[in-house]
């Protein structure tokens, strides 16, 4: 960890911290500051996209920690937080339970069944297991096309999210509760990989075979990494499924797997501040893409074809997907990191 | 039993489609050890450029195939030239991740010259239909079973006999020493490659003349998978025994299990077998285990 000049680690505890000098503390709060006080100088429709950013960034993360921790490659996620979405609209919607069980049931039963997918992970490992966990996407919709509790094909409705008498029913106060978990989950990330299950992790993503023989037990870490990853996937799908107030198995579909694949490659694989960067670049990407630039365009040139709105986006993403991987294949995390190095030793930057 | 036979026919045609498909993934897997994700979007965009040369230009077959030949070819040599080239000894997640990346763009480009999505080829076999025993058989089916059976056979003579294919061969078993020989292995590579397009246009063609040009051809694309991963990763031998199999369980759980089960579970089923698989014998019927040192 480098540090500005001039200030040293005098115990553990310092040496530790997360965050280290005032300047840090400064940064933190005023961000904290800015992110909660949003709701006040953006509109609706933008909140709307925070709010969307949160949730998808909340499954990155467990994405991140699957894939940049440990290294068990899942080209499935859209269908772990499918999972999600579906136990927490069956539960809240079929069952009427509160909230709050609704989301914790569906983290947990995505975890499990995100447990039964990662099994083979034991085994096998690199394209074997993307293979698995793409069978796992495809099962999961099927499943909830065809099951009668989920409302198949017709979708499902879900009440808004509520915990007691207050009701989460305006984008401002849906934003407060998804920036809240997000802020959690970010914070439970970080963290995570400063334990000894992190350090395993990322000593399994180092080189398995190695990592058996030094006593960490696969079998346990593997799987806890896929519980990990598909709970977070869970949380992220019910509160989508509480946001949009309506589920249907087309939200989920595979290039949407593909997408968050994408997201935490161009953030920076196994880094904490990757997914943000990932997730905030592809979802206003997308934004700016589908709302603004491609009805501009398509009033500007009347001679485009008729493909072109929808087949613009898939074909910017899979380039930029393409690009970070061939030009900048440690993603924005790494600009990030040298931006900061070249910050804190300006102007001697030798 | 006439109903049964009819599913074991198409069954066996599909599923040699799916061993066709198959065969490219294993063609690239083998030589570069590059899982290619994208495999079900090339399908789908040489079907739809058979379709433009056939329907929209109004070609004759015997220039329009060449053509949809060419355009594989140039389809993978550029996939390889600009995508994978750059990746090379990259580690496993990028080279995946990026073959996806370029699925996702060949979607974006079909969406954007070929909007309406669903379309039929022309007929390219006869109508008629046969009558085997009980069963009457449309004679599309057994036509797609020869034309795969002429393609294996085509395929195994040049990995025995031509230099190209030796040499493949010889890049799949070790790298280093093909290297140390003077064989150019990027070129060996970009040869995969191409040959890999073609043969997933030749199958892409095939499935679409039977069964329309649609998005699920993506989906066909990652049934073909289950094959490979029944067949083991690096068998042609496994794909081609593999692919008949899983295109069985897909016809006769299509035809028999839908009353026990939801519908479209037929669509299901190579996906089901290939968690069975991995949980059973990872390494598939014919694979290599791998043995790995740390």
């Amino acid at each position: 960890m480098s540090l500005p000049c001039g200030i040293r680690n005098y115990n553990y505890a310092e040496d530790m911290a997360i965050i280290r000098t005032k300047t840090h503390w400064a940064l933190l709060i005023a961000f904290l500051i800015i992110i909660f006080t949003m709701p006040l100088y953006f509109s609706n429709y933008w909140l709307g996209v925070f709010n969307l950013i949160g949730i998808t960034l909340i499954a990155a993360i467990g994405l991140n920690i699957l894939v940049g921790y440990c290294g068990q490659l899942s080209i499935g996620h859209a269908g772990f937080i499918a999972v999600g979405a579906y136990t927490a609209a069956i539960l809240t919607n079929r069952l009427e339970m509160p909230f709050l069980v609704g989301l914790i049931g569906a983290g947990l039963v995505s975890g499990f069944i995100g447990i039964i997918f990662g099994l083979p992970s034991v085994r096998v490992k690199g394209f074997y297991l993307a293979i698995t966990t793409i069978a796992a996407q495809f099962i999961i919709v099927w499943v909830i096309n065809h099951w009668s509790l989920t409302g198949g094909f017709n979708g499902i409705k879900v009440p808004y999210a509520s915990i007691g008498d207050l009701v989460f029913r305006s984008e401002s106060s849906q934003f407060y509760l998804i920036i809240t978990i997000a802020a959690l989950c970010v914070f439970f990330a970080k963290n995570l990989t400063r334990t000894k299950v992190g350090r395993a992790f990322i000593a399994i993503r180092d080189n398995d075979l190695a990592a058996e023989v030094m006593g960490i037990s696969l079998l346990y870490y593997k799987l806890l990494a896929f519980f990990i990853g598909c709970f977070f996937a869970g949380i992220a799908g019910a509160l989508l499924a509480h946001w949009i107030g309506f589920l249907n198995a087309e939200q989920f579909s595979f290039t949407e797997s593909i997408l968050y694949i994408g997201m935490i490659i161009i953030g920076g694989l196994g880094t904490t501040i990757g997914p943000i960067f990932g997730v905030v670049f592809i979802r206003i990407l997308q934004q700016v893409l589908t709302v603004n630039l491609v009805p501009f365009l398509e009033n500007t040139f009347t001679m485009l074809p008729a493909g072109f709105a929808t087949g613009v986006t898939p074909m910017l993403f899979g380039l930029v997907i393409v690009l970070f991987l061939i030009l900048e294949p440690r993603g924005i995390a790494h600009r990030w990191g040298l931006f900061k190095s070249a910050y804190r030793l300006w102007p001697f930057s030798y | 039993m006439a109903e049964l036979l009819q599913f074991i026919i198409t069954g066996i045609s599909v599923g040699m489609v799916y061993a066709l498909i198959a065969l490219g993934f294993a063609l690239i897997w083998k030589s570069s050890s590059v899982a290619n994700l994208a495999l079900g979007q090339i399908v789908l965009v040489s079907s739809w450029f058979t379709y433009s040369m056939l329907v929209q230009a109004k070609l004759p077959v015997y220039i329009a195939f060449p053509l949809v030949i060419l355009f594989a070819l140039f389809l993978g040599w550029v996939i390889e030239r600009f995508a994978l080239r750059p990746l090379i000894a990259q580690p496993i997640l990028s080279l995946i991740t990026v073959t996806l990346g370029i699925g996702y763009f060949i979607e974006g480009v079909i969406t954007f010259i070929w909007p309406w999505s669903v379309d039929a080829l022309p007929r390219l076999f006869p109508k008629e239909v046969v009558h085997i025993g009980p069963a009457v058989i449309s004679q599309e089916y057994l036509w797609v079973i020869g034309i795969c059976l002429i393609v294996f056979i085509l395929l195994t003579l040049f990995f025995r006999y031509h230099r190209m294919g030796i040499a493949m061969r010889a890049t799949a078993d070790d790298q280093m020493a093909v290297q140390a020989c003077g064989i150019p292995v990027t070129r060996v590579f970009s040869t995969s490659w191409m040959f890999a397009c073609v043969v997933a246009a030749i199958g892409g063609i095939l499935i679409s003349s039977i069964g329309g040009i649609t998005n699920g051809l993506v989906e066909t694309g990652l049934k073909a998978f289950s094959v490979v991963i029944l067949g083991g990763l690096d068998s042609f031998v496994g794909a081609i025994i593999a692919g008949p199999i899983i295109g069985l369980c897909e016809s006769l759980g299509g035809g028999y299990l839908t009353q026990f089960l939801w519908s479209g579970v037929r669509d299901i089923i190579p996906f089901i077998i290939i968690i069975i698989v991995m949980v059973i014998k990872p390494y598939g019927l014919f694979g290599e285990k791998r043995i790995e040192r740390i």
